[in-house]
């Protein structure tokens, strides 16, 4: 099979160096402290973080630090075949370890002592990287909920197929058997990898190469979320005075509604 | 813009030359941001020893609003028995707070004077608005609250016949309608 046409197109009509569109909404939920839905192209993924709060269980109280709870499914719908997969599977075990071990040396553990952070992730739809959407979506909805956290962690996903390496691999990329190499890192704190897995065997100057480009990716996906970030923020900011100069309440509702109404006849 | 808005890693400022404060860590030389939220730099305090300028992140969104100790909080009886009075806060000076918290006034708590003497039945009634101070974080459940001061104490309270009572001394409270007169612990507004 074809990964790379002559002129340089992959199979959805990306070129080599190219991520998928980014989609990020922020505070999706309103029962989580923090919550999110995160897309890279077909790949959808719902986060949602409960705490700071005190621990359930008593036993696994630490005294030094916050313990993160993490809890990783995917909809029996997320995939081309419909199929039920429990929590229990042992792909999505190890996907569970990866996204908690990225995200504890993210979140300032030792800043909460003696309290949990339940964090879930849902894979809605799957095409492939599920595990960087997921951990992207995680740190956007920790950012809602304002856990304190050393940076921004940002992950990326890149290969090697057809002597070309590949960023952000789909679905059908990922099954094509070449290597596949998750990076995760810290980009405000030079580029400091916290999360490194790598499928298949590939030659060091390859590994290299392909890992270069990971990082460059994630470093646009840090961009991307940062920017919907301080969207955010700012249009949280905007509500709030809007809310605090209507003061009255339904009135002021009513005019602004009145408002809306009015520049639609314009246009 | 006034203010700079930040995200968690930034790079705000030199540690050498700022505090850092809330919202913040040192990381390498530099004060980092660990919240989304905006950035602001105040002054150096005159009375501290070290002289420099602290810079803090400040969430945007509402602040939680969460009963300290020495504040006065508004509170509402839910259950009383001989030996405390348990209410959930409602408010936090002027803030409504989001959560439902849980307090208990002691019969040690309820005045000042006489305390040997204090019965709960007769100064707090299940449904009654209370005034409270914080007097401790307390237990893990609840805060302790004390309203044994003047200007603390109930608030609003309704008598049998459902109307809401007037004042007529500091421990009595009085129906408008039936005229029966109830024992309170009553609060001296405006005092």
């Amino acid at each position: 099979m074809e990964y790379v046409s002559p002129e340089g197109l992959r199979l959805d009509g990306r070129r080599p160096k190219e991520l998928r569109q980014l989609k990020a909404q922020l505070d999706v939920l309103s029962t989580a402290d923090g919550s999110a839905l995160f897309e890279m192209g077909n790949t959808k993924v719902l986060a949602a973080v409960f705490g700071p709060k005190p621990t359930e269980l008593r036993s696994q109280e630490d005294e030094k630090r916050a313990i993160i709870r993490c809890e990783y499914a995917m909809a029996a719908f997320s995939t081309g075949e419909r199929r039920r997969r429990g929590k229990s599977d042992r792909r999505a075990t190890e996907i569970t370890k990866a996204i908690r071990n990225t995200l504890e040396q993210t979140i300032m553990t030792e800043l909460l002592p003696r309290s949990q952070i339940d964090i879930y992730v849902q894979v809605l739809q799957a095409d492939g990287g599920t595990r960087c959407a997921c951990i992207n979506a995680a740190f956007l909805a920790l950012a809602v909920a304002a856990v304190p956290m050393r940076d921004v962690v940002a992950a990326c996903a890149a290969g090697y197929l057809d002597s070309t390496a590949l960023l952000d691999l789909n679905y059908m990329e990922d099954a094509g058997g070449g290597p596949d190499v998750v990076v995760a890192v810290h980009p405000n704190h030079s580029n400091r990898v916290v999360l490194l897995q790598q499928d298949n065997r590939v030659a060091v100057e390859t590994f290299e190469e392909v890992m270069e480009l990971a990082v460059a990716g994630c470093r646009a996906v840090a961009d991307f979320m940062r920017g919907r970030l301080l969207e955010h923020t700012r249009a949280l900011a905007a509500a709030r005075a809007a809310g605090e100069d209507g003061g009255g309440g339904g009135g002021a509702a009513m005019e602004g509604d009145s408002g809306e109404e009015l520049e639609d006849d314009e246009y | 813009m006034a203010e700079t808005l930040c995200t968690p890693g930034e790079r705000l400022a030199l540690a050498a030359e700022y505090d850092a404060g809330s919202g913040t860590c040192v990381r390498d030389s530099f004060i980092c941001a660990t919240l989304v939220g905006v950035k602001r730099v105040l002054p150096a305090g005159e009375g501290k020893a070290v002289q420099r300028p602290r810079v803090e992140v400040v969430r945007s969104g509402v602040e939680p609003v969460v009963p300290r100790v020495g504040d006065v909080v508004t509170a509402r009886v839910v259950r009383i028995n001989p030996r405390l009075a348990a209410v959930d806060i409602l408010c936090v000076g002027p803030k409504p707070v989001r959560q439902r918290y849980s307090g208990v006034i002691r019969v040690q708590d309820v005045r000042a004077t006489e305390i040997d003497k204090v019965q709960i039945q007769a100064s707090f009634r299940p449904g009654d608005v209370v005034r409270a101070e914080v007097l401790s974080l307390g237990d893990a459940r609840s805060y302790h609250l004390t309203t044994a001061k003047n200007h603390l104490g109930v608030v609003h309270a309704r008598s049998v016949a459902g109307v809401p009572m007037v004042p007529v001394s500091w421990q009595e409270m009085q129906c408008p309608q039936t005229k029966a007169v109830e024992n309170r612990k009553v609060a001296k507004l405006d005092a």
